[in-house]
């Protein structure tokens, strides 16, 4: 496979009756951090100010003159072992069998230690759903209808994150934020078949995660930008 | 509203549960030096009496302050669902039990003749040695919550239980002689005994906060943390000054010179050094809190952290800039 090629996000594959394992690459080198990948997270989900899901990170290296500067995208890294539902105290954070850790809403209640636990700060709590506008201007139709939206599926006073958008998953596409990347930079599929394209990617390039350190063992791999 | 970068601080956890932390250190503290106390024989001592009365009501507001916070309050009866990994759960059992205890505890002490029997010190030396280990516990899980958070590289350190039960013992201590002039049964040694009692107490949470600082500079997240925690005027000045050198200075004095002079001349000035020991116990708290941050991630020599910049102009959608 030609890394400067496009690479299909391809489709989640099940390999007879067995349960996949989700995960997510993310190729730096095409990323130019247009935001896409937020905005489409954005739209999908329904977030309210200040809450992404999906978000970009720059990050500089070197030093002068020879300095880059570079994107990096970020969401709920779906670890293996993730310290978020190790400090839930009421059981509403889940991880399913697909790997994809969850927010059970109606038993959350809203202390927040989740987010402090999380070194990679993919999780937010809302208290009220507030307008984009400024200076107290009443919500637009369109944000009306987000914040129903919003309260049916992640709810208020509780924390809440990515969750692979696993409603469409549930229909065979892909999540948001990988058809929406221009770049390609973002491929979805089954980390433990060994002939999907994220296992492909992972073991062709190295694909490495973010501050292995922390010990979560991520589901969301990189390619190194260079 | 721009995105959460990593190396951004924390903002979820401020004042409120800074109040839950500080007012569960104070239950803790007061309740097991009164039952210390009433196990080395001073039963009816002043600060046996005053910090037995202390205890349930603490962690009765601290306890407020907490569901204040929640997001959906109704469900905080969920919270020990899950002691095997999470110390809120734990937590949750903890003070429950602590509450009971301290409850159970002051009404046998104080509205019974429990004592006045064999039998019945037996029942009062059980409940009380239950009680401080689970004050202990308080005491310790105000620290132990914060350090067990993964997320914020400045409270992740075992030094930080450390300085929340000495913090929490000072604090305990310093309510009990901010009360203990109302309580008819104070004594000059008394006072100069917690007098003492709180200077010693000062010295080990300077050690203490001065051991946590050193330790968080050996590494580069906790190193912002603790320069920032340093440059804040509450905490230099609110509580290092005013809430510890200042009492510490006050409780020397009055130690020396409470037993030869008229004790109610020295009342306020202990009260006032208290008080001001509390609010610094407070501020300590709050600002452990509100200098945590998300560690810096980095990939292929690249780190990405939150990067000074002016603030945006545009403090909106469909605003101009200022002209």
């Amino acid at each position: 496979m030609n890394r400067t090629q496009p690479i299909s996000a391809g489709q989640p594959s099940l390999s007879g009756l067995r349960m996949p394992r989700y995960g997510m690459v993310i190729d730096l080198k095409r990323c130019y951090g247009c935001y896409a990948c937020v905005m489409a997270c954005k739209v999908k989900n329904h977030t309210p100010p200040g809450v992404f899901w999906s978000r970009i990170l720059k990050g500089e290296a070197g030093t002068f003159p020879n300095v880059v500067r570079q994107a990096l995208p970020v969401l709920c890294m779906q670890c293996d072992e993730p310290s978020c539902l190790e400090v839930c105290p009421t059981g509403a954070t889940v991880k399913l069998d697909n790997g994809i850790v969850i927010v059970e809403k109606d038993k959350c209640m809203g202390c927040k230690y989740c987010m402090m636990a999380c070194p990679y700060g993919a999780r937010y709590s809302v208290d009220e759903w507030e307008s984009y506008f400024p200076d107290g201007l009443p919500l637009s139709p369109y944000e009306e209808f987000a914040k129903q939206a919003w309260e049916d599926k992640s709810g208020v006073g509780v924390a809440t994150k990515c969750d692979f958008c696993r409603d469409r998953i549930a229909e065979g596409r892909d999540p948001a934020c990988v058809e929406a990347c221009p770049a390609k930079a973002r491929t979805f599929g089954d980390l433990d078949d060994p002939d999907s394209e994220v296992s492909i990617l992972i073991k062709r390039y190295r694909g490495e995660v973010l501050n292995p350190e922390f010990g979560n063992k991520p589901k969301v791999y990189y390619l190194a930008p260079r | 509203m721009n995105p959460k970068a990593n190396g951004q601080l924390q903002t979820e956890w401020s004042w409120w549960i800074a109040a839950y932390l500080f007012l569960g250190g104070i239950g803790g503290g007061a309740y097991a030096i009164a039952a210390v106390n009433w196990f080395l024989g001073e039963s009816a001592s002043a600060s046996t009496a005053v910090g037995l009365w202390i205890g349930f009501p603490a962690l009765l507001i601290g306890s407020v302050f907490l569901l204040v916070d929640l997001g959906t309050p109704r469900r905080a009866v969920l919270a020990g669902m899950k002691p095997g990994t999470s110390w809120i759960a734990r937590g949750f059992w903890i003070i429950t039990a602590f509450m009971v205890l301290a409850l159970l505890h002051l009404i046998l002490h104080a509205f019974t003749a429990v004592g006045q029997t064999a039998s019945g010190r037996m029942i009062l030396s059980v409940v009380g040695a239950a009680g401080i280990v689970c004050a202990v516990g308080t005491m310790a899980y105000t620290g132990i919550l914060l350090g067990a958070s993964k997320g914020i590289p400045f409270w992740r350190t075992g030094a930080v239980p450390v300085v929340f039960v000495i913090s929490a013992l000072v604090t305990g201590h310093f309510t009990i002689m901010l009360i203990a002039p109302f309580y008819r049964g104070v004594t000059a040694e008394a006072v100069q005994t917690m007098s003492l009692e709180a200077a010693a107490l000062v010295v080990l949470e300077v050690l203490a906060i001065l051991f946590f600082l050193q330790a968080a500079f050996k590494t580069p997240d906790p190193r912002e943390s603790a320069l920032r925690i340093l440059r804040k005027r509450s905490f230099v000045i609110g509580y290092f000054i005013l809430g510890l050198a200042v009492p510490f200075v006050t409780m020397l004095i009055v130690y020396r010179s409470v037993a030869s002079t008229e004790l109610s001349s020295y009342v306020p000035i202990a009260a006032g050094a208290a008080l001001l020991g509390l609010v610094g116990g407070l501020i300590l708290r709050q600002s452990v809190l509100v200098c945590g941050a998300l560690p810096t991630l980095n990939i292929a020599g690249f780190e990405f952290r939150r990067i000074a910049r002016p603030k945006d102009p545009k403090p909106g959608i469909g605003m101009l800039p200022p002209q």
